[in-house]
């Protein structure tokens, strides 16, 4: 039974119990192998059947998830949903699910190789490390994972459609000594010179660092990564959501479409037409058809993430973005500029480059108050040249802060997608003047 | 529920196609929830997952295939995936994994509620929820709360894990949480935000046990006067008592972490780190003082992370990681336990069937000392007491960390007196374990849902410890 088959019969059963049903049906055949010491720690194999429905019922709403298998079972579990949602109340963010467009298909995002190398790895696994071993790593960890995935829509509106889509996920740490560096690509095609240069990448930095300097706390020009940027620029797409600013979970609450966010050099745009990223859609969990719009164009705040439901707290238009309650971006591309990272590093007198990050976390959404902590080696740059490294230091800053400190954008972007960037990205590098870095003194 | 014979079957076909090792896990988590924002209903929500997760040995590869799907026909196609693609990389691996001999138990154990899950309706989390929002906006004066959020779930997990070494575990363990957060605002002060977790295995009596009501309503009335009177913490090195909702968090993020001894061989290198500690510092290498005893035990009752035995059949027992300021014990699982040459101390968990069991924490605290809270600051002339946290983070070796300071006071001659604003604690973790000098008597847990793996496993946990003072720390101000 297809997908689309199965969110059918699961319609049809419901459609006359309940008010409003959407029943999305997503399939997934994924191969994840898993590196440790240049070689393999696991491969790990999953075929599932994942049924989400969205159910209304006198403008009460519930969200259900399913992996149980078959749509018998789904069915089984809805009578104490019918009682849940009795019991509950008037959603603030009901609104009836929209009329059926006809949105238009995906112009790629699938490649057949992708099922051919799910089969055997092996092959793009050993390129990748051998690339960064023959470029002086001396062991490197990484992921690499390929992924079928078909989603198809019902919804009592009437719209019925599906898509099919393929994922390439690549990322490996280097290591060389006490120093490492870090790489990832994330695709929905098979790219094997972006593979190699994953492991090329993640492990020609650590040549730039054979001198440990003294660090001292304080504000400095960084130039960011595209792992950097992807990471920070998750949070900033996460927080661009209705839902995030109604929940407090934004600093964008209490700002307006025209508002000033970031430098006039920066835009960031919502992609789910950019057929080379994972995220791409043709259509969004209520079957609104997805478009390509910028989120912040040219430092000014252009768009919030918007479901039928949330657009009507906001008196705006569904921006094709559901998430049933919660609008989520597709892809994030950030426009790429006009210089080379050399040239950003030349324009550095007092600052670092920083190859990695992780563990971003807020004091205060609504402030934007953050701070994430530097992986891999960071290059420590004095007049316009790398002159050493130092390691582990952290960014504590605010979010608009260090989008409205952005002076440079690298002309080259990088399709990014890793464990700490899972919204696929892609980013540039960030020549950003100002940032506050600390570490335990 | 499975049919488990079909488990067993799943590990000898394992067998038969050349694993050396075998393992078939049942799981299914059901969970209902609620989300409501200013004290309305925006939606409930359930998620039913499950299916079964084959694990297997072959020629030294590891394996893992996940089917949602419990037939015969699809439990079948999973050992064989799994087989397969072992068997496929098999060449890339040059240190065959193995596992080590531990003893594997034959048992069936459920955590039994006081008061069962099934009594507890979407009205009766609907009104806690209500009720919370109501006390939030009557227990502050002056500022304003213009978003309140609270989100309540229960949760019931059932396992049957079968392998080839002779498991058969069975388990049941109901779970309750909630989380409710509040933004506080006054316009020239700006914003301070908040959000209070509570969590634990069992039933609805854990409710009457929280007083959810009463502590949200203190703590906003308490984050009022941070946000009116604030005050920037001192500059010069003072000393700081540390209160147990952050000594929980440090000694999750500090000491249970860098023991996991997967994390110490590497495994974990590319997405959640490694370790400080290395394998020739196990038992030697002194990380603190005296106080510095921190124990890690699955088996503690109520607790969210609770477990009798772990996902690959091995009992639970205490573990301490930290003893007496010295590294002591890794958290192990079978394969880890191999490569340093003991035995599993039961600490594989997966987070749902279709996650391969990984070393996890469940609940880790810092051993009480004997101290009152008053005998803690009762002896610092000028320094500052941190009760509560929003943000933190520590680096991939767990050894730089930082945690700003929510609900913080300045202590002045031996008394609690004015409110900090966002004090930050940036401290490595040596020299948070040498620096204690009193740890207080009561021991109080709090929940958080530990990420790690690839895909990311979030599982329950506990972490928890008493107040602790630390002499001479400077500390900084989040910007």
């Amino acid at each position: 039974m297809s997908g689309l088959d199965i969110a059918r019969g699961v319609l049809s059963e419901l459609a006359k119990r309940f008010d409003d049903v959407a029943v999305k049906v997503v399939t997934r055949d994924t191969t994840m192998l898993k590196l440790w010491n240049s070689q393999p720690s696991v491969v790990q194999v999953w075929r599932d059947v994942y049924v989400n429905l969205l159910l209304g019922k006198q403008r009460r709403l519930a969200v259900l998830e399913f992996r149980v298998g078959s749509p018998e079972e789904v069915l089984k579990a809805l009578a104490r949903v019918e009682e849940h949602l009795v019991k509950a109340e008037e959603s603030e963010l009901y609104a009836p699910l929209p009329a059926p467009g006809a949105p238009k298909p995906l112009a790629g995002g699938y490649d057949r190789r992708v099922l051919d190398f799910r089969q055997d790895p092996r092959p793009l696994a050993e390129a990748m490390v051998s690339e960064a071993l023959s470029s002086g790593a001396e062991r490197t960890a990484g992921t690499l994972e390929l992924e079928e995935t078909s989603v198809s829509l019902a919804t009592s509106a009437g719209f019925s459609g599906e898509y099919s889509k393929t994922r390439v996920m690549a990322y490996l740490r280097s290591f060389r000594g006490e120093v490492s560096g870090h790489w990832a690509y994330g695709s929905t095609y098979v790219d094997e010179r972006a593979i190699e240069e994953v492991g090329r990448r993640s492990a020609e930095l650590l040549e730039l660092a054979r001198r440990r300097e003294e660090f001292t706390p304080g504000r400095y020009d960084v130039v960011l990564s595209p792992l950097v940027v992807g990471n920070l620029l998750n949070y900033v797409a996460f927080m661009s959501s209705a839902l995030a600013i109604l929940m407090g979970m934004s600093f964008l609450v209490g700002r307006s479409v025209g508002d000033a966010v970031a430098s006039e050099v920066v835009t960031i745009s919502d992609a789910p037409r950019d057929a080379e990223l994972p995220g791409t859609a043709p259509f969004d969990d209520e079957g609104v058809e997805t478009y390509d719009k910028p989120i912040v164009s040219r430092g000014k705040l252009t768009s919030v993430l918007h479901n039928t439901a949330t657009a009507r707290v906001f008196k705006a238009s569904s921006t094709g973005n559901a998430g049933w309650l919660n609008p989520r971006p597709w892809n994030i591309v950030v426009e790429p500029g006009s210089s080379s990272l050399d040239q950003m590093i030349s324009e550095v007198r007092d600052g670092y480059l920083i190859v990695n990050n992780w563990y971003t976390r807020l004091q205060n959404y609504v402030e934007g108050q953050f701070s994430t902590v530097a992986r891999d080696v960071v290059l420590r740059i004095r007049d316009g040249s790398v002159v050493g490294y130092v390691d582990r230091v952290r960014i504590a800053d605010r979010f608009e802060r260090l989008l409205k400190g952005v002076k440079a954008v690298s002309r080259d972007t990088y399709r990014i997608t890793w464990w700490e960037v899972r919204i696929p990205t892609k980013a540039p590098y960030l020549l950003v003047e100002g940032v506050n870095l600390t570490k335990p003194t | 529920m499975v049919d488990e014979s079909l488990l067993v079957r799943a590990v000898d076909l394992a067998r038969e196609l050349g694993a050396t090792y075998a393992e078939a896990r049942f799981q299914e988590d059901v969970e209902d929830s609620i989300v409501m924002r200013n004290g309305r209903v925006i939606a409930v929500a359930t998620s039913t997952l499950r299916g079964v997760g084959v694990r297997v040995l072959v020629s030294g590869s590891l394996g893992f295939a996940a089917t949602d799907r419990l037939d015969w026909s699809s439990i079948e196609s999973a050992v064989t995936a799994a087989v397969s693609r072992a068997r496929a990389v098999a060449s890339m691996v040059r240190t065959p994994i193995e596992f080590d001999d531990s003893r594997v138990g034959r048992a069936s154990y459920s955590v039994v509620p006081k008061v069962g899950l099934e009594s507890l309706g979407v009205e009766d989390m609907v009104n806690l929820g209500r009720e919370v929002y109501k006390v939030t906006l009557g227990a502050v004066k002056q500022v304003k709360v213009p978003i309140a959020t609270f989100t309540m779930e229960k949760h019931v997990q059932r396992k049957v894990v079968v392998n080839s070494d002779g498991a058969f575990v069975r388990s049941e363990v109901p779970r309750v949480s909630l989380a409710a957060s509040f933004v506080e605002h006054q316009p020239g002060r700006g914003t301070v935000q908040r959000v209070l977790d509570f969590g634990a295995s069992g039933g609805v009596e854990w409710l009457k046990e929280w007083r959810v009501e009463e502590e949200v309503g203190r703590e906003a009335a308490n984050l009022e006067r941070v946000l009116l009177e604030g005050v920037e913490p001192p500059k010069e090195e003072v000393d700081v008592v540390v209160g147990s909702e952050i000594v929980g968090l440090v000694v999750h993020e500090s000491a249970g972490h860098p023991m996991e001894a997967d994390r110490i061989l590497g495994r974990e290198a590319a997405q959640a780190g490694e370790s400080y500690v290395k394998l020739e510092m196990v038992g030697s290498y002194v990380i603190g003082n005296k106080y510095a005893t921190v124990v890690e035990d699955p088996t503690v009752p109520g607790s969210y992370g609770f477990y009798l035995y772990d996902d690959e059949g091995v009992p639970a027992r205490p573990r301490y990681l930290y003893r007496e300021g010295v590294v002591n014990e890794p958290l192990h699982n079978r394969h880890t336990a191999r490569v340093f040459g003991t035995r599993s101390n039961g600490a594989a968990r997966s987070m749902n069937y279709a996650s391969e069991p990984i070393v996890r924490m469940s609940t880790t605290y810092f051993k009480p000392g004997d101290m009152s809270f008053d005998e803690l600051i009762g002896e610092v002339r000028y320094g500052v007491y941190m009760r509560s946290y929003m943000e933190w983070n520590i680096d991939d070796i767990r050894w730089n960390q930082r945690y700003v300071g929510l609900e913080a006071y300045l202590i002045v001659n031996g008394e609690v007196t004015k409110p900090v604003r966002n004090p930050v604690l940036e401290i490595t973790t040596k020299d948070f374990y040498s620096k204690v000098t009193g740890a207080g008597k009561e021991l109080r847990f709090y929940p958080g849902t530990c990420g790690k793996g690839e895909p990311s496993q979030g599982v329950p946990v506990w972490y928890g410890g008493p107040d602790v003072r630390l002499s001479k720390v400077r500390l900084g101000v989040a910007v």
